[in-house]
């Protein structure tokens, strides 16, 4: 009887209708500035953390390091040590790929934050991993192999990133201060690939190259301070956006940009002046997914290669009274030749070096050395239990660094006749290193999906 | 017989009294040493210690909002504004992944909607915190240190706190972010 008096008197209670409605245009945000999900604003917010100083001068200052090689010569002491190398700092970051560039002991990479949906341009200290400042926008887009992708430019008073849905952001690398963005699918109505935008910023000559490959222009020249255009390469190619980056060269004394996109391969004038003329283009190899860039090999030739069944391909230029041409030399499948996935081949000391791809045959995910000349008979190869899968390399002098895409560091001397394993390290149980390493003052910095760690290796 | 009670006379003290005396003595000792010891502790200014959160070691685990002896957490969201970014884009505002960014419900990290906003200029919003809804569960606190520079995080409020000799969240916070601290060190303010 007290139960049910207690249950009756608790429904015959008046409902509680004290509470307020949390709804939208409680912050008197203005009309006209209503925030939809994919409005994006390149470069909005900014947060500085900490001012620091450095004393260090050594850079790496873009995509395969200071010479666009992925070598570098240094007359930093580097060691072997039969110790493990030093970590000097560890950040955790959204999960990506996107490789840091160094300069004058700073680090600088593009993360992604999944929390906050937003592209970020951070900067750490070199010495201590400490953060001092980034410069984020929001851009919600869905995890694919991760976020990040790209490795920034940066020069003493701009540092150029794109973002994996091709937005162009320049900052300022003391400050932060942003100094202009592009939207490459709004202003060129470039379609993004399917992995999101690889290509990484080339600048020359205080110009930014881009190749947004869309609707009406192939290539695109501006000025990296002001973000002015100063010259377009049409797209008659057709060609679209591919996850390479355009590679400077040079064929017989002429500069070229050389582009791989989804259609073909091109070279843009980069003379001074027929500047943004496209000088030739071939469609003879055209993979569907491209991930390497170009390596020159000689005066007149270049390699390339290309992941999913793709192969190599070794490609001679000719000029004839300026009218250039291309012959293939050699083309083949990635069982039959060198060949790569994802990490662009170095082309050290005459010799080819790259880490097999996953349908490379009995070579499959080995470290491999061929001669240009014999792109099908390795010269070398790493042991059986050798095997790097997607993960990045780099030599530092006679050195050879590589990282097992596990996070397992490989360190080879590099000899005449090969290379011989003189270390390795177990760095982190890493998932997915696929991000390119970078090297400035004895500073190794390596990563995988979600954490970048610098080693000390002098 | 007579003999007998000259022997009582000659006795200074009775046993019974004695032990009277003694236990007198001993508890009035206690009592004294016991008032001295506090008058000490006094005099040493342990009673200008109140119960504070360090930020620095704060962890935002969030036992803050559920291991108070309080109904309602005596710990509050705590806002520095002068190292505040004024973001549009809040780390400690929205919750993650948000389709739009606007002030409904389902898109607010606060639970109780307590941290509110206003427009300044584009892009940049002052924000503050409603310490009546504030429950002190640090969601945003995490998110802002994650993200921004961490101006929000959490405090104890001197006069919420009843206190207690053993605070109960000092005894669970799993990164000894809780002490007593002089009047003089409390709410270690960032700004």
């Amino acid at each position: 009887m007290v139960y049910t008096s207690l249950i009756a008197a608790w429904q015959l209670m008046p409902a509680n209708l004290d509470f307020a409605i949390q709804a939208p245009g409680a912050d008197n945000r203005p009309a006209g500035k209503t925030r939809a999900a994919n409005d994006v604003v390149i470069g909005e917010y900014f947060m500085r953390y900490d001012n620091e100083t450095s004393a260090l001068s050594g850079n790496w200052t873009k995509f395969r390091g200071p010479l666009h090689n992925n070598i570098i010569r240094t007359e930093d002491d580097i060691q072997i040590p039969s110790a493990l190398y030093p970590e000097i700092w560890s950040v955790e970051t959204g999960e990506g790929h996107a490789s840091p560039v160094i300069f004058n002991g700073k680090v600088y990479f593009l993360d992604y934050d999944e929390k906050l949906s937003s592209d970020a341009l951070r900067c750490f200290s070199l010495e201590t991993g400490k953060e001092l400042w980034r410069r984020w926008y929001r851009v919600p887009i869905k995890r694919n192999h991760g976020f990040s992708r790209t490795t920034p430019f940066i020069a003493e008073n701009y540092i150029i990133t794109i973002g994996p849905e091709g937005h162009v952001m320049c900052c300022d690398p003391s400050s932060g201060d942003m100094l202009w963005s592009l939207d490459m699918q709004k202003e060129y109505t470039t379609e993004v690939p399917f992995w999101y935008t690889g290509q990484c910023p080339l600048v020359d000559d205080g110009v930014l190259i881009l190749a947004p490959a869309g609707k009406e222009v192939l290539m695109t020249g501006l000025d990296c301070l002001t973000g002015e255009i100063l010259w377009t390469t049409p797209n008659s190619p057709a060609y679209k956006m591919s996850h390479s980056s355009v590679v400077p060269m040079s064929f017989d004394n002429h500069k070229t940009y050389v582009y791989v996109g989804i259609g073909g391969i091109c070279g843009v004038s980069a003379g001074p002046e027929d500047t943004g003329c496209l000088l030739w283009h071939m469609n003879e190899w055209q993979p569907s997914v491209v991930a390497p860039s170009p390596v020159q090999i000689s005066d007149n030739q270049f390699y390339m290669t290309a992941g999913y069944g793709s192969g190599g391909v070794l490609i001679e230029l000719n000029n004839s009274g300026n009218k250039w041409s291309t012959e293939v030399l050699d083309k083949y499948k990635p069982n039959a030749g060198i060949s790569s996935e994802q990490q662009t081949p170095i082309f050290h000391q005459g010799k080819l070096i790259s880490v097999m791809p996953k349908d490379g045959g009995r070579l499959r995910g080995k470290l491999v050395s061929y001669s240009p000349s014999d792109l099908h008979t390795p010269l070398w190869t790493s042991a059986a239990d050798e095997k790097f899968g997607l993960g990045p390399y780099l030599v530092i002098n006679d050195y050879l660094f590589a990282l097992k895409d596990d996070g397992e560091l490989y360190v080879y001397q590099i000899e005449s006749d090969g290379m011989t394993l003189v270390k390795k390290q177990r760095i982190m149980d890493g998932r997915d290193a696929w991000g390119p390493m970078a090297y400035a003052d004895g500073m190794l910095i390596i990563r995988d999906a979600h954490i970048v760690k610098c080693l000390k290796i002098i | 017989m007579a003999m007998k009670e000259d022997k009582k006379i000659k006795s200074p003290i009775e046993r019974r009294k004695f032990i009277k005396m003694l236990g007198t003595t001993v508890a009035g000792g206690s009592i004294l040493a016991t008032s001295g010891l506090m008058i000490n502790k006094f005099v040493d200014g342990e009673a200008d210690h109140y119960w504070q959160i360090d930020p620095q070691k704060c962890t935002h685990c969030g036992r803050c909002e559920t291991h108070c002896v309080l109904s309602m957490s005596a710990v509050k969201c705590i806002h520095a504004n002068k190292i505040c970014g004024y973001c549009d884009l809040c780390g400690g505002y929205y919750r993650s992944n948000v389709k739009d960014l606007n002030t409904a419900a389902e898109n607010l990290m606060c639970p109780t909607g307590a941290i509110q906003r206003k427009f300044v200029e584009d892009p940049y919003f002052e924000y503050t915190i409603d310490e009546d809804l504030c429950n002190g569960c640090a969601k945003c606190v995490k998110g802002c240190t994650a993200f921004g520079n961490g101006s929000l995080y959490l405090q104890i409020k001197r006069d919420l706190c009843t206190d207690c000799n053993e605070c109960e969240i000092a005894k669970v916070c799993p990164s000894d972010a809780i002490s007593r601290v002089p009047l003089a060190q409390a709410y270690k303010l960032k700004d």
